[in-house]
């Protein structure tokens, strides 16, 4: 199979629920750092334009469900730094409960066909 | 939640763009900065990695579209922008502005006013609290088909025997003289009232306390509850006033408390005194009263009304002749005090008049529109030029309604300012004299009318915005943008907007016709000018004030009246400011009441339909005198015609020119062709007595030509000579002042009053303001109108100037008379600059 053929697109609504997870899990990082981390956590098969990246923040930031703050990298650039709230990680709860439930249905149902 | 959260926060960023597009900007470029540095490290030169940053990134600008597409409502991002857009297009056009802002104000103002005095007609509300609840009682009469006011036997019935409404109370009012320890008195309405009233209206007092019922026992102390202007105007507003006496008539009594400011309950009162209820008559009677109540606790208009329906139906069978026709009716209280028929067709008919403002602010913003087109023209190449760019129709088009909505912000803001003006104005007019104005219909804008007028406002907007921007980015843009390129004009004019210019026209000029006439009637009415000098006259209404129970005045009352008005007379007279005084029944310049047929002895007697009719006054002998009215023959009055018998007049040269053709008047004789002013044309005609022209005085207004259809002072007119028997209450008293006549209102109230304290001077007032209340009105509302009609006037000018230079624009003749003359073709600016 190639790397084309490889390649994953997200479904509609679950890159909220990475980015959430994401922050969950590392801490405070910048977009570039998100998407690298897709990156590795796909093995470079997520289809994936990095500036896709900015409408979910923005819209996840007005959500109340992270906090974006403007701070320095280890290499001293400046780079705007987003942290999971306590009202994402309520969110992260559900919406990780409500994809296992997606996610069970649809493997139900492939397995039955 | 975090939906509100993420929808608030939109509706915030749409507001704040600036901000946040710096920091995506920002926040891309570190972001493509890590991107290079990755490459770089990977062994790519830096312009490979730039590229390569790019490609992972995927397109910036999509990137930022998609971003602002979410942070924010898209459609309200350019509203800065267009807002100052609009601005500086107000501020470019600054003859639009002011004539089209003011053109729509006047127009807001006018819709405004009517919906706010619609209202109040319709759909009155009580400033009380829980006023909805508080109800008035009456009768409607069947055979009359007119309303019935109550006398104290239904009072005392309802408020014994119903049960669905609370706390009946009843009330009338009386004029007494107030004075405070033995100071001037001065007439003042008192409202005699059951202490409920009190507790219907649920204001507690500002100092002391409300009347009580035991107060209403007839052996207790007289008491008042003073109002809060009569206590600021009278006791200086003094917190120590409770337990003081004052005197009302001739009776003392002792302030028990004083109301808030703004109370006025029941009409528009200041004083009030106990109704004493066990004084009332028990038997159906004469004696007026207004009946209130409020509705018990769950109970409705409809079930009271049920319940006085089964006591008025026990009064009928008690008191057929007076009850069989009579239908009780329980009402809102303010209803119950001015009444509206609840026929469909009144309420139907109050809202046409919303209506008919509704079609002039229409009409108004019509004219408006065709000046917005001319502007909209002139800035047709700026608009094709934006569309060519990619903006849309629409949003073309919010940005000539923003413009609009700009415009009409401004004219709402005046317009209303100017409603709220105009209404306490025409409060306080209507507050001079003697009509009440009741409290809850005082001046001010009611939340209801300011949303009203934020609807007209965007009716406004839409029609001087939207409708000449339709027309301009209509059918054929995309072939004006080609004319426009090829340099030649595109914006028509459509059959539409021809049609709007014709009728601007027909409006000018029936406006110029208007304005004519109106202007010509005020000339006339400035013009007016009598033959003394109306400013250095004191006038005065001299009232008696009644002895013990209301009812007829007796002879005697009559006597003591005269009386006193000749003490008083003689006391002016020798005051040292006072040049003259006289009384009469109706002083000159005031409005005559009906004119009366007379007959001439020795003329062919006229059909009766066709005789001369004539006003008369009764008047003091000295009368001509003290208003330096010449005598042109014969002489006035003098001792000999105070006689009841004497039957002489004096007549004006209206009268001698008029009616008796210009021949000599003196010792001519004349007759009423009734005994009784007001007599019904079905009965049988008793002529009055003969009566002889002893003297023709000369007219107290030049112009006998007048145009004007007012009660003016140049009619055919009688005087009769005052004599004993006809000095009863009300007379006029007239002082001549040497000074400023003003000066003379404290020292006629302290004769007045060591005169009698029960003479009532009302309506102290110099000549010129008292006498013609209608000459007044006339005068303010020609000024409106001609204010009105000067701003359609110039409006109308203004459009079809505008058009008109649009038109020149347009042709090419046009463009070679520009050229002579010296301005550019082409130059929207210049052209601009001219046209407004």
């Amino acid at each position: 199979m190639s790397s084309e053929e490889r390649r994953i697109e997200l479904l509609q609504g679950s890159l909220d629920l990475i980015v959430l997870r994401t922050l969950s899990t590392m801490g405070s990082l910048h977009a570039y750092a998100i998407a690298t981390r897709l990156e590795h956590i796909s093995d470079h098969s997520l289809d994936l334009n990095q500036g896709t990246l900015y409408p979910a923040l923005v819209r996840l930031e007005q959500k109340g469900w992270i906090k974006g703050s403007w701070g320095k990298t280890e290499n001293n650039r400046e780079a705007k730094f987003y942290s999971i709230t306590k009202a994402g990680g309520r969110a992260l709860a559900e919406k990780v409960e409500s994809w296992r439930r997606l996610a069970g249905l649809v493997d139900k149902l492939l397995l039955e066909s | 939640m975090s939906k509100i959260r993420h929808l608030f926060n939109r509706l915030l960023a749409s507001f704040r763009g600036r901000g946040a597009e710096a920091d995506l900007a920002r926040e891309i470029k570190a972001h493509l900065h890590f991107l290079e540095e990755k490459y770089v490290a990977k062994g790519m030169s830096p312009a490979e990695a730039r590229f390569a940053a790019k490609r992972a990134f995927g397109n910036v600008d999509r990137t930022k579209e998609l971003q602002r597409d979410e942070r924010a409502f898209r459609w309200l991002t350019g509203w800065t922008m267009e807002l100052r857009l609009g601005i500086r297009m107000l501020v470019r056009y600054p003859g639009l502005t002011v004539v089209g802002g003011l053109a729509m104000a006047m127009a807001i103002t006018v819709g405004t006013g009517v919906f706010e005095v619609v209202k109040r007609a319709t759909d009155p509300i009580l400033p009380l609290p829980d006023g909805e609840g508080i109800v008035g009682l009456m009768y409607w009469n069947r055979a009359e088909d007119d309303r019935q006011t109550p006398n104290s036997y239904d009072f005392l019935r309802w408020r014994e025997e119903l049960t669905k409404v609370q706390d009946a109370g009843a009330f009338r009012l009386v004029e007494r003289n107030f004075s405070i320890d033995g100071g001037v008195a001065e007439p003042v309405m008192v409202s005699q009232i059951s202490p409920s009233a009190f507790r219907v209206t649920r204001v507690p007092p500002l100092l002391g306390r409300t009347l009580v019922e035991a107060d209403e026992s007839p052996g207790s102390p007289a008491v008042v509850v003073l109002g809060y202007g009569l206590w600021q105007t009278r006791f200086g507003g003094d917190k120590s006033v409770v337990g003081r006496t004052v005197r009302l008539g001739d009776t003392r009594a002792t302030v028990a408390g004083v109301m808030p400011e703004g109370y006025a309950f029941p009409v528009d009162d200041n004083l009030w005194t106990p109704l004493r209820s066990e004084e009332l008559s028990r038997e159906p009677g004469h004696d007026a009263l207004k009946v209130f109540g409020r509705l018990a606790p769950g109970a409705t208009i409809r079930e009271a009304q049920a319940e006085a329906a089964l006591i008025a139906a026990r009064a009928a069978a008690a008191f057929p002749d007076r009850y069989a026709q009579l239908t009780p009716q329980v009402l809102p209280y303010a209803n119950s005090i001015i009444w509206l028929s609840p026929e469909l067709l009144v309420h139907a008919g109050l809202q046409s008049i919303n209506a008919f403002a509704v079609l002039l602010l229409i009409v108004i913003c019509g004219n408006v529109a065709l000046l917005m087109l001319t502007r909209t023209a002139t800035r047709e190449r700026e608009i094709l030029v934006r569309s060519a760019l990619g903006a849309t129709r629409g949003r073309i088009l919010t940005q000539l309604l923003l413009e609009a909505l700009l415009l009409a912000v401004l004219a709402v803001v005046l317009g209303l300012a100017a409603t709220n003006t105009l209404s306490k104005a025409a409060v306080d007019l209507l507050r001079v004299g003697p009509e009440r104005w009741p409290f809850w219909l005082n001046a001010g804008l009611s939340p209801a009318t300011v949303g009203y007028a934020a609807a007209l406002t965007l009716l406004a907007a839409i029609i001087v915005g939207v409708v000449p921007g339709l027309k301009v980015i209509g059918r054929g843009m995309a072939d004006r943008l080609r004319e426009s390129s090829a340099g030649a004009g595109g914006l028509r004019m459509g059959r539409v907007w021809t049609g709007l210019i014709v009728c601007q026209i027909a409006a000018t000029v029936l406006f110029t016709a208007i304005a004519y006439v109106v202007h010509r009637q005020a000339v006339y009415l400035a013009s007016v000018e009598t033959v003394f000098p109306t400013a250095k006259y004191l006038s005065v209404r001299l009232e008696m004030e009644p002895v013990g129970a209301a009812g007829s005045v007796p002879a005697l009352d009559r006597q003591r009246f005269a009386a006193v008005v000749s003490e008083l007379e003689r006391r002016l007279a020798v005051e040292g400011s006072v040049a003259g005084v006289t009384v009469a029944d109706q002083l000159p310049l005031m409005a005559s009441p009906n004119p009366r047929a007379i007959e001439v002895s020795g003329a062919i007697p006229a059909d009766r339909s066709k005789r001369p009719k004539v006003a008369s006054s009764t008047v003091g002998p000295n009368l001509f005198e003290v208003f330096q009215m010449p005598v042109l023959a014969g002489r006035t009055f003098d001792s000999r015609d105070e006689n009841e018998n004497a039957n002489t007049i004096v007549v004006n040269n209206v009268f001698v020119d008029g009616i008796l053709g210009g021949r000599n008047a003196i010792g001519q004789l004349i007759r009423y062709e009734s005994v009784e002013p007001a007599n019904d044309r079905r009965s049988p005609v008793k002529p009055g007595p003969w009566l002889e022209i002893i003297g023709v005085v000369r007219d107290l207004a030049p112009d006998a030509g007048a145009p004007l259809n007012l009660d003016n002072p140049v009619k055919p007119r009688l005087y009769h000579c005052l004599n004993g028997s006809q000095r009863s209450s009300p007379l006029y008293l007239a002082v001549h002042a040497k000074t400023d006549p003003q000066w003379l209102g404290p020292t006629l109230r302290r004769i007045a009053g060591e005169v009698s304290p029960m003479l009532q001077l009302h309506d102290i007032l110099p000549l010129d303001h008292a006498s013609n209340g209608d000459t007044r009105f006339w005068r303010v509302f020609a000024n409106l109108f001609m204010a009105g009609s000067a701003i359609v006037l110039f409006l109308s000018l203004a459009g079809i100037y505008s058009v008109w230079r649009f038109r020149r624009r347009r042709t090419p003749f046009r463009r070679q008379g520009e050229q002579d003359s010296g301005v550019k073709p082409n130059s929207n600016r210049s052209e601009a600059t001219l046209v407004f």
